[in-house]
């Protein structure tokens, strides 16, 4: 019996490994096609990996990337095209199928089954060994750890997996993925929950996977990491593999007009300066511990607002009490010089308030539903006959779903699909379009651009300023460092549940808000009224 | 049945089982009623027997009808068969004991109805109650009222036959009065749930409570209000009820919940994947309805109507399951 446990440390060389570039390739996909109903998700992609290689794939949200992912994965079958591994046609229908080929997936969601061990973990699905029909742990054990210990487990793979980090999540993947013996591992978007330090710890580990022989295919929306990375990358556009470039003859411009089609235009930032209008919302004192622990700010007619700081700082719960989501311990608010106090979300909307959460799939859409049905759901007062006979007018349901669809180059195949099978980026104009038929006061949105690509983002980047520029008041949350000073007349620092930092014009810079992010709360810096 | 099974599939097999738990149920329907009226051609296929089968039936598509709105809004309602015994009780009570004017009487039951969901949808979205509990809990209260009321003893004498009239008698055309007011609350609920705004926030509740919540729409109101409408279809049926039977006994309509609910569920997996519909509750309803009715003409013993009534709750929820997990793969 060929035992998968029997030669677990093969693969542990640090030896550079003779694979290159010129060597027969591990993976050869050619030109493959799917289509979901009538949308093409695929048209024609190609894309080979040697052993060895860490490949770059990029792309806009909907170019495919995550079709083509789920297709090598076995989870849905490419409806053309040829995919083949050492050279020789494969099929691959189940995930099984996949894993015996040698490909290997970590998702951003990363699976696991609490309350059991990280060894546990790390060998589920995987034949082991036993004794006496026992299942010999220790033996097992032994053969682990040094897995373990070259991908950098520091936890005991006797520990519970819950309450690691998202990083330690990682890198018991990766493990996993090598005691199957893979020889293909695909990453999709691995750093976006990682502190940097944890990002350089993971670029270390790809590189020495690298050097034994995996391959590696890296698919990120950073393009620093793929250029500091990938010996290849491949760049899909709308369904198709535009571009497939060397390292050598790559830089930061030609990918990102290689993912775009054109040159992106940053969103011009509106002087701010003495435009700001009157407060609309007057906060003080707001908390619910132990996440908001008192906070204060007022927010100006037409700006845009940031909340910058830490994941965890209490940002979120800090907006889901404006939104009257969570009730308040203590507190007072005034919008429009009016006291307001939402007791829940309805009260919130109907005072002027709108909200584009932070998990758009969990809290944002009904995906089951058609994109006209999630565009107008805030609005429903707006497509109904009349106020006493409340039936739907389905032609001005339409005729508001289409300009909003037009107004915010929603790519859908109609206004009657369900809004699921739109890209990422895609659903996140849904959450947003939402809002705009209402003309709100406030709008909040939660991480507006997590996942998007980077022609959706300054498009969502020039919509939220085109809003300010029309009198809305914009309260943002980001965690992308970059985007909040391009983004935002001020943001306003928070750390552990409270403000720590305000900061607005030339000061507004990414490194002032890492700087704030990291200051510690006890004795925070003293705050303009 | 798992969504992994069905990547197993290849896209041409997992369309065609899309299909067929979409149109099973219609199939079955139709194969079933051709298959009776070869087998029994003078008994079965008469406009007689087909009028007979839809005034029965026309009960329990009502108290199915009402359940639907509380099982679109991610809620269940046990409590409606034994409020619709109540009610029946309380209905000839009013009539006969306190001399009430019939349609005072109906009226009083019927609010009683929508105070009952009330109850139910107060206990679920305010002390947040699991419903099961929650409705199986009021059920039996209503039970011990039922009971309490009547003392135990049905109300079978004095009842005006105006009362029976309501539900043996015919109109327009000579259509039964039952299956008028079946039309009418059917087509009212799907008219409610597919055409007004306040179905589109009745869907969005169902179809992601969180997300529907955080739009702006007050989730508590729309769930009380699935109840509510649960609590008054199960009235109706209730005094329909006791108007057939010429009295108000208690625990008379107390089967009416595992039809309803094998109605609702065979409806979810009818035309749309797993979606709750009150088109697909009424063909449901009509599906069991016949099947019964062949099962009496062909003298089938008693004991076979409670296993196919168990069989089609389980084929029906499979079904449903079904038809959602290809939706989601």
């Amino acid at each position: 019996m060929n035992h998968p446990m029997s030669s677990l440390d093969q693969p542990v060389s640090s030896e550079r490994s003779n694979a290159t570039p010129e060597s027969r390739p591990f993976l050869t996909v050619e030109g493959a096609a799917k289509a979901f109903g009538g949308a093409q998700a695929l048209s024609s992609v190609s894309l080979s990996l040697h052993p060895g290689e860490v490949h770059g794939l990029v792309g806009a949200n909907g170019a495919g990337k995550s079709t083509l992912i789920r297709i090598l994965a076995g989870l849905i079958q490419a409806d053309r095209g040829t995919i083949r591994v050492d050279g020789s046609d494969v099929e691959i229908a189940t995930p099984q199928q996949a894993t015996d080929l040698g490909m290997s997936f970590i998702h951003q969601e990363l699976a696991f089954v609490p309350g059991m061990t990280v060894l546990q973990n790390i060998m589920l699905g995987v034949p082991k060994t036993s004794r006496f029909g026992m299942i010999d742990w220790s033996a097992i054990a032994r053969e682990v750890e040094p897995i373990a210990r070259r991908v950098g487990i520091s936890a005991p793979l006797s520990s519970n997996v819950k309450g690691l980090s998202t990083a330690e999540n990682w890198l018991i993947n990766i493990c996993r993925a090598l005691v199957r013996k893979a020889r293909l591992i695909v990453m999709d978007e691995p750093t976006a929950s990682l502190s940097a330090a944890e990002a350089e710890k993971l670029f270390l580990i790809v590189e020495d996977l690298a050097r034994s022989g995996v391959a590696v295919l890296y698919v990120s929306h950073r393009l620093d990491e793929i250029l500091r990375l990938c010996a290849r990358v491949t760049v899909f556009r709308d369904g198709r593999s535009v571009a497939d470039f060397d390292r050598a003859d790559l830089n930061h411009g030609r990918l990102v007009e290689a993912i775009v089609g054109r040159t992106v235009e940053r969103a011009a930032k509106l002087p701010t300066a003495g435009t700001r209008g009157d407060v609309v919302l007057k906060v003080r004192g707001l908390a619910r511990l132990p996440k908001v622990k008192g906070v204060d700010f007022d927010l100006f007619r037409g700006e845009v607002l940031g909340i910058g700081g830490l994941v965890g700082a209490g940002r979120t719960e800090l907006v889901r009490l404006i939104y009257g989501a969570d009730a308040l311990d203590t507190g007072t608010m005034q919008l429009d010089g009016v006291a307001y106090a939402p007791r829940r979300p309805a009260d919130a909307v109907a005072a002027g308030f709108g909200l584009v959460p932070e998990e758009r799939r969990a809290d944002g859409l009904v995906l089951s539903k058609s994109v006209a049905f999630n565009l107008t759901l805030s609005d429903l007062s707006h497509i109904v006959r009349s106020p006493m006979l409340p039936l739907i007018d389905g032609r001005r349901r339409a005729a508001i779903a289409d300009k909003l669809v037009r107004d915010l180059s929603i790519r859908t195949a109609g206004i009657d699909i369900p809004v699921g099978r739109l890209s990422g980026g895609n659903q996140q104009k849904v959450v947003i379009g939402r809002w705009l038929s209402r003309e709100p006061k406030v709008l909040i949105l939660d991480e507006p651009t997590r996942g998007v690509d980077i022609g959706a983002r300054s498009e969502i980047h020039r919509l939220i300023r085109g809003l300010a520029a029309r009198g809305v008041a914009v309260l943002v949350i980001s965690s992308e460092p970059d985007e909040q000073p391009d983004l935002c007349d001020r943001v306003l620092v928070m750390v552990e549940g409270l403000i720590v930092k305000e900061l607005a014009g030339k000061d507004l810079t990414r490194n002032a808000i890492v700087e704030a992010s990291y200051a510690h709360p006890a004795g925070p810096e003293e705050i303009e009224p | 049945m798992t969504a992994a099974a069905h990547r197993r599939l290849s896209p041409n097999a997992k369309a065609a089982l899309g299909i067929f738990a979409r149109y099973a149920t219609i199939v079955g329907l139709v194969g079933m009623i051709v298959a009776f009226s070869l087998l029994s051609p003078k008994a079965f296929p008469t406009v007689n027997n087909f009028t007979n089968v839809l005034n029965q039936a026309s009960l329990a598509m009502i108290i199915a009808a009402g359940l639907t709105l509380a099982v679109i809004v991610g809620e269940l309602d046990l409590s409606i068969g034994f409020a619709a015994s109540l009610h029946g009780i309380l209905v000839t009570g009013l009539i006969v004991s306190n001399g009430l004017p019939i349609p005072v009487a109906i009226i009083i039951v019927l609010a009683a109805g929508g105070l009952i969901g009330l109850v139910n949808g107060i206990i679920v979205t305010k002390a947040k109650v699991n419903s099961v509990i929650a409705t199986l809990g009021v059920g039996t209260i209503l039970t011990g009222l039922a009971f309490a009321y009547s003392a135990g003893v049905p109300i079978v004498s004095g009842v005006p036959e105006a009362f029976l009239q309501l539900s043996l008698g015919r109109w327009l055309f000579g259509i039964p009065n039952n299956i008028l007011v079946m039309v009418i609350v059917v087509g009212g609920l799907w008219t409610l749930v597919e055409r007004t705004s306040i179905g589109q926030e009745i869907q969005a509740v169902g179809g992601n409570p969180s997300a529907a919540r955080l739009a702006g729409i007050n989730t508590d109101r729309i769930k009380i209000l699935g109840f509510v409408i649960s609590g008054v279809c199960a009235a109706l049926t209730g005094i329909l009820l006791a108007s057939r039977l010429g009295s108000g006994t208690a625990s008379a309509a107390d089967s009416y919940l595992l039809t309803a609910f094998a109605a609702v569920f065979l409806g979810s997996a009818t035309l749309r994947d797993g979606e709750f519909h009150v088109l697909g509750t009424l063909i449901g309803a009509l599906i069991i309805a016949f099947g019964f009715n062949g099962l009496n003409i062909f003298g089938a013993p008693t004991f076979s109507q409670y296993v196919l009534q168990g069989a089609i709750l389980i084929v029906a929820v499979g079904l449903s399951s079904l038809g959602r997990s290809i939706a989601e793969s």
